[in-house]
């Protein structure tokens, strides 16, 4: 079936216009900070075969996992078996997901009794159990990491709004009225997308609006396979390098090759380290999320549709056991920290084939700061995700003070956390001047984060990776400054490992900074009013 | 005589009323300095400043201030440890995959931004008191170290508790009165320091400029016998007299948008249209909002150049879809439209001003929905050889005719500010079907007919004057002040007194505030409380404008609320789902004297029709050709062209078009879409 020009136009805009709204309600009705303020979430909506053919521009890394966990719910309950009322719902990183707060929710949508579509959302939850509040960067097992839901089926009637499903939810979380609020907040984005995508066959007609679906899929993998096409042909090899696997002291490695062939690209990551015992595992999804993201960034304009057809151009491989294709029951709650040295890899490699398209390395890591207070009325947790200064571009400094490039999540305000958490305040939020790494290009600066706390029972915990090794600078420039963290506990400084649970005491004060990106040119050759303004700025006291 | 003036990017538009007459004038504006197109206008209309009893003005000096970066030197005080808090924003990044993203650059320096060692909790507890005398020797060095031009402060959680922003004000004020100084508090009193810190930061950056801009208009027109009131429009759509905006610029940001929604508002009450849709389409960009029950909604928070404005704007939607965008393909292989602009240079290739790349303007030439003889009342000469040269690469590389492909350049264009029009309706719960269109603006009238049908609209509104709307709206704007205050409080019964006494306490602070100005009001006020359930970060407004919340038991403040948010999530908690109210906002408003419509005298002559031939949605039709003043109070079926002198209006089949007693023209659909 053929579409106008126009009605697609049409049809691809009420689309993408559709999952941005999900994202937007998903955030205004959520009611963890994590989502509300720091929006880690996203949105997306398949077509009635279930490919995704449309996303809400929120979290990259989360938006590449929702085709792989939806197929995986597949494998268990077929399309034809869905009926309306059901929702599908997933957070195994064994089975197409990534760590387990990130929850998967689907609602197939029907119209007159035909399935048209499928509405997703995912969700950073704040806590779903395991062995400490919010976070345990100690555990040895994905079990040890909070509950796994696997891929499954349930019906909203029968299941939620007081059903059995929603109250093992709530016997296995600390913070059951945040957790069944976010989640709540993802059925009604769902139900927001479904009523769009009704509204839009009720007007175009199912089977036009499934023949435009199809070719977004083929628009957004038309304009990739131009972008592979107009690199040339060849195989690069990149690496990166982890601080250390949160127990030793030794760098992990992760190496990428790149063949560009013609208008596709093989990414493969043979000589990568094994799989470790603690939680930095990347599951193939995120490594697979990781290497399509950073190629799209690099080869292709920003306004390419994100969807299904994205991917078909490249292929990811990877060794089964090793950290970027972890066995179960590997712990994976950091595979963040190995998604960026994934991208980092293969941007290294791809810098071989169009150098002129690339950045220097940024801080890229994620750290996470999580405070948890415990007290007579049960837990208090606070999460949040800190990015750092970007890679110096050939003609642009670095970003300062940022998240990192496959997430998106703003910081949470000093004065909403100071309301929502009283247990801590913060005395400090500013930028580390001469973090960014020195070069024609600054790289971006990173920032430090103070707080003071309030009460006793309160336990930190994080993880966050460049404690040793800054990102390099590129043609020239210098590196970033490295990430630190430490405690002041009467006029001590107790330093912490990037990896690391840790009891405060009321009174300490916590200070968590993070590093720089990497310079990009020499040093020397740095406009001469650029670095006066830096100096006055205080950016940089030295070009 | 009262008169109304819009300095607009490209025009300076006026209004004159006097009486029973009403005089209008349209000249180029002067960018450089806005107050010598407003003189050319008096000059043009034939005005003595003299006899000007009333004088509204709108101009864009205060967003030109920040877009051109040509604000005053501004030094920031935050509190202790916040130094950096313009350059940290939000830590997020609005193009995810974009490698060498750069956030929005704030508008004061870092070197400029001053710590003061004070603290405050976040219930307004005093943590650190900032000691006077050591505030004073930091404010001495700050003032001999910079030659500052304004002072603004923000410190964390001023909106819970203000003194020491007052305290360090009052240090300032003492040591250089010269200096205006904005404090935080008196900008916005609501939580997010980013967000209140970039607002207070923009205020102080316009003041000087919109200061010296209204004192220099001022003066110039004191010079030529001006002796009557002079008010200036704000981004809410009310105005309020010059020498207090001269305080308080940044409300004035976004003022041309609001005259033109106000225009629209007021212009057609008269017919009595109360549920709207404003459709107001320029040479560059289209602005959509929406109007419940004659009230134009106020969005909290707005941004320019990418930075945060918390200051109460009448909602309006933009998107990059004007008479200038650039119709291409993308690579891959998809038509666009936009948002790319020709802009006023070069413009359209039909202007022949150098402009070589295919617009919706010269589009419409090539379908025949603008007609090269009759463009703007035939004032202006256009080419539609040039129009159809400058397709005929596009239609090469889609296989289309040129009428083809012009035509789908138009229907996304439509398809731009359909989207836009859901974003202030259907994402919001409203059904558009429940309002009529009013469009206006060079450019609107052609497309709504079309609009409307995709939005299942049945009635458009063409006002009269559509294109010196934005100027009428100014004469037609209330006086209005609004006050707003972050206080959380749960919805119950206990509590009810004292979401009472708030919203009370703040209505008699606005009204106090336009009594000082001399301005008396009466008991006309808006109150909106933003509500949330409890543990929700996002508030839906409630507006309590009809009933008296005197009496109101908390139950019925719960369903209010509970019905508000079904509305927009699409759910709604049981009641006994704990509610809060987060912030009130509190206006109050002085209506204008009544202004005669804007009509023409009825045409004595005999409606001449002619027709022409125009290709639409693939299909070649014969146009009826009319004007407004020829057009009857029977409907005359489509398609049809009406030629208003500024604005083309287009009725395409399957509508109908009469111009109704105020002269406004009437399109109706017949049959469904």
């Amino acid at each position: 079936m053929n579409v106008s020009p126009v009605d697609q136009a049409v049809i691809t805009q009420a689309l993408i216009a559709a999952a941005d709204e999900m994202g937007i309600k998903l955030i205004r009705s959520a009611h963890s900070p994590v989502v509300r303020e720091a929006q880690d979430c996203s949105a997306a909506i398949l077509d009635h075969q279930g490919r995704v053919v449309s996303q809400a521009d929120l979290i990259p890394i989360q938006l590449g996992s929702v085709t792989h966990t939806f197929r995986a719910c597949l494998e268990h309950h077929p399309l034809e078996t869905l009926e309306d009322g059901d929702f599908l719902i997933n957070n195994d990183p064994y089975s197409g997901g990534q760590h387990l707060p990130d929850i998967f929710l689907f609602s197939p949508i029907f119209l007159d009794g035909t399935l048209i579509g499928v509405t997703a959302t995912v969700v950073h939850h704040i806590d779903l159990g395991g062995g400490a509040p919010g976070l345990n960067p100690d555990a040895g097992d994905v079990h040890e990491e909070g509950i796994t839901f696997p891929p499954s089926r349930w019906s909203i009637d029968r299941d939620w709004n007081g059903g059995p499903f929603e109250r093992l939810v709530r016997a296995n979380v600390r913070m059951p009225e945040a957790t069944i609020g976010d989640l709540n907040a993802q059925f009604a984005a769902n139900a927001v997308g479904g009523e769009r995508l009704k509204g839009m066959c009720r007007k175009f007609g199912t089977q036009t609006v499934f023949a435009a679906m199809d070719e977004m899929l083929s628009y957004s993998e038309r304009r990739i396979r131009a972008a592979i096409a107009a690199a040339p042909d060849g195989t690069w090899r990149g690496e990166a390098w982890l601080d250390d696997d949160g127990v030793g002291n030794d760098p992990v490695p992760i190496r990428a090759s790149v063949t560009i062939s013609g208008d596709s690209i093989a990414v493969d990551f043979a000589g990568t380290a094994a799989q470790v015992p603690t939680n930095l595992n990347n599951p193939f999804a995120s490594t697979a999320s990781s290497a399509v993201a950073c190629i799209k960034a690099v080869l292709t304009d920003p306004d390419i549709p994100f969807n299904e057809g994205a991917e078909r151009a490249i292929t990811v491989m990877a060794l089964y056991g090793s950290l970027v294709n972890p066995r179960p029951p590997a712990p994976v709650r950091a595979r963040l920290l190995p998604s960026y040295r994934v991208v980092n890899a293969v941007m290294n490699a791809l810098a071989g084939a169009v150098p002129d398209r690339v950045i220097a390395p940024g801080f890229d890591t994620t750290t996470v700061s999580c405070l948890s207070h415990r007290n007579d009325d049960g837990y208090n947790i606070y999460l949040e995700i800190f990015g750092g200064g970007y890679g110096a571009g050939p003609d642009n400094d670095g970003c300062d003070a940022v998240d990192s490039m496959l997430s998106n999540c703003s910081n949470i305000p000093i004065e909403a956390m100071e309301s929502d958490y009283p247990f801590f305040r913060v005395e400090d939020y500013s930028l580390r001047c001469d973090s960014g790494g020195r070069g024609r290009q600054r790289g971006g600066m990173g920032f430090q984060r103070i707080y003071r706390i309030l009460d006793s029972n309160v336990t930190f915990a994080t993880y966050g990776d460049r404690f040793r090794i800054g990102a390099e600078g590129m043609f020239g420039g210098g590196p970033g400054a490295t990430a630190e963290t430490f405690v002041e506990r009467g006029g001590q400084r107790i330093r912490l490992r990037s990896k690391q649970r840790f009891p405060l005491s009321r009174g300490d004060r916590l200070v968590v900074r993070t590093g720089g990106g990497g310079g990009y040119g020499p040093a020397g050759d740095r406009d001469a009013g650029m670095i006066e303004r830096d100096r006055r700025d205080g950016f940089a006291s030295h070009p | 005589m009262r008169v109304g003036i819009e300095v607009g990017g490209t025009f300076t538009d006026l209004v004159a009323v006097d009486g029973e007459s009403v005089r209008t004038a349209k000249v180029p504006s002067t960018p450089a300095n806005p107050d010598e197109g407003a003189m050319h206008a008096i000059d043009a209309a034939g005005l003595d400043p003299g006899a000007i009893e009333e004088l509204v003005h709108g101009s864009t000096v205060a967003t030109n201030a920040v877009l051109e970066r040509k604000g005053a030197v501004v030094c920031l005080f935050v509190t202790k440890g916040i130094r950096d808090v313009l350059l940290l924003q939000r830590h997020d990044k609005d193009a995810i995959y974009d490698l060498r993203y750069a956030k929005p650059e704030p508008v004061v320096r870092r070197r400029d931004v001053i710590e003061v060692d004070e603290r405050i909790a976040a219930d307004g507890t005093v943590i650190k008191r900032p000691d006077r005398a050591a505030v004073a020797g930091l404010v001495r060095g700050v003032l001999a170290d910079g030659d500052y031009e304004a002072a603004a402060l923000c410190f964390l959680h001023a909106y819970a508790n203000p003194d020491h922003e007052r305290l360090v004000a009052g240090v300032i004020r003492e040591l250089a009165p010269s200096l205006p100084v904005t404090c935080s508090h008196d900008v916005t009193r609501e939580f997010r320091e980013y967000e209140r810190a970039s607002t207070t930061a923009l205020a102080a950056y316009v003041q000087p400029v919109m200061a010296g801009y209204v004192s220099r208009f001022s003066a110039a027109l004191a010079a030529r016998g001006f002796a009557g009131r002079f008010s200036i429009m704000q981004s809410n759509g009310g105005r309020m007299p010059a020498e207090a905006m001269a305080r308080n610029a940044i409300s004035a940001l976004f003022s041309g948008p609001a005259a033109g929604v106000v225009g629209a508002v007021r212009s057609v009450a008269g017919a009595g249209y109360r549920n709207l849709i404003t459709l107001d389409m320029g040479g560059t960009s289209t602005d959509v909002a929406l109007i419940a029950d004659g009230r134009p909604e106020l969005a909290s928070m707005t941004r320019i150049d990418g930075l945060p404005v918390k200051t109460p704007v009448i909602d309006i939607v933009t998107v990059g879809a004007g008479g200038g965008s650039i119709a291409w393909t993308d690579d891959g292989g998809l038509l666009r439209t936009g948002p790319g602009s020709a802009g006023a240079v070069p413009g359209p290739a039909c202007y022949r001003r150098g402009g070589e790349r295919p617009t919706v303007t010269d589009a419409h030439l090539v379908r025949g929905t603008l007609r090269a003889d009759g463009f703007l009342g035939g004032r202006m000469e256009v080419d539609r050889d040039a129009a159809r040269r400058v397709y005929r690469p596009l239609a090469r590389q889609l296989g289309l005719s040129l009428e083809e492909i012009a035509d789908s350049v138009i229907r996304l264009a439509e398809v731009s500010i359909v989207r836009a029009i859901q974003q202030v309706s259907t994402e919001r719960g409203l059904d558009p079907r429940d309002y009529v269109l009013v469009s206006f603006g060079g450019a609107g009238p052609l497309h709504a007919a079309r609009v409307a049908e995709d939005l299942a609209i049945a009635t458009v509104v063409v006002p009269p004057h559509a294109g010196v709307l934005s100027a009428s709206g100014l004469l037609l704007s209330d006086h209005v002040h609004y006050r707003t205050r972050t206080r959380r409080l749960a919805v119950s019964e206990a509590n009810m007194p004292d979401i009472r006494e708030t919203v009370e306490t703040l209505q008699a602070q606005a009204r106090d505030y336009l009594a000082g100005l001399g301005i008396e009001t009466g008991a006309d006020f808006d109150r909106v409380l933003e509500m949330r359930y409890l543990g929700q970060a996002f508030e839906v407004p409630v507006s309590l404008a009809g009933p008296d919340l005197g009496t109101m038991p908390a139950a019925e403040l719960v369903a209010r609320f509970g019905e508000a948010h079904r509305r927009i999530f699409e759910f709604e908690k049981p009641h006994g789902d704990p509610v809060e109210v987060v912030s009130f906002r509190v206006g109050v408003k002085a209506p204008p004297p009544p202004m005669p419509a804007l009509r023409r005298p009825p045409s004595a002559g005999a409606t001449e029709l002619r027709s022409t031939a125009l290709t639409e949605r693939g299909e070649a039709l014969d146009a009826g050709l009319s004007t407004r003043a020829n057009l009857g109070r029977v409907p005359a079926g489509g398609p049809l062209l009406v030629d208003d002198g500024s604005a083309t209006v287009y009725v395409p089949p399957g509508w109908t078009a009469a111009c109704d007693e105020h002269d406004n023209v009437i399109l109706h659909r017949e049959t469904g879409p």
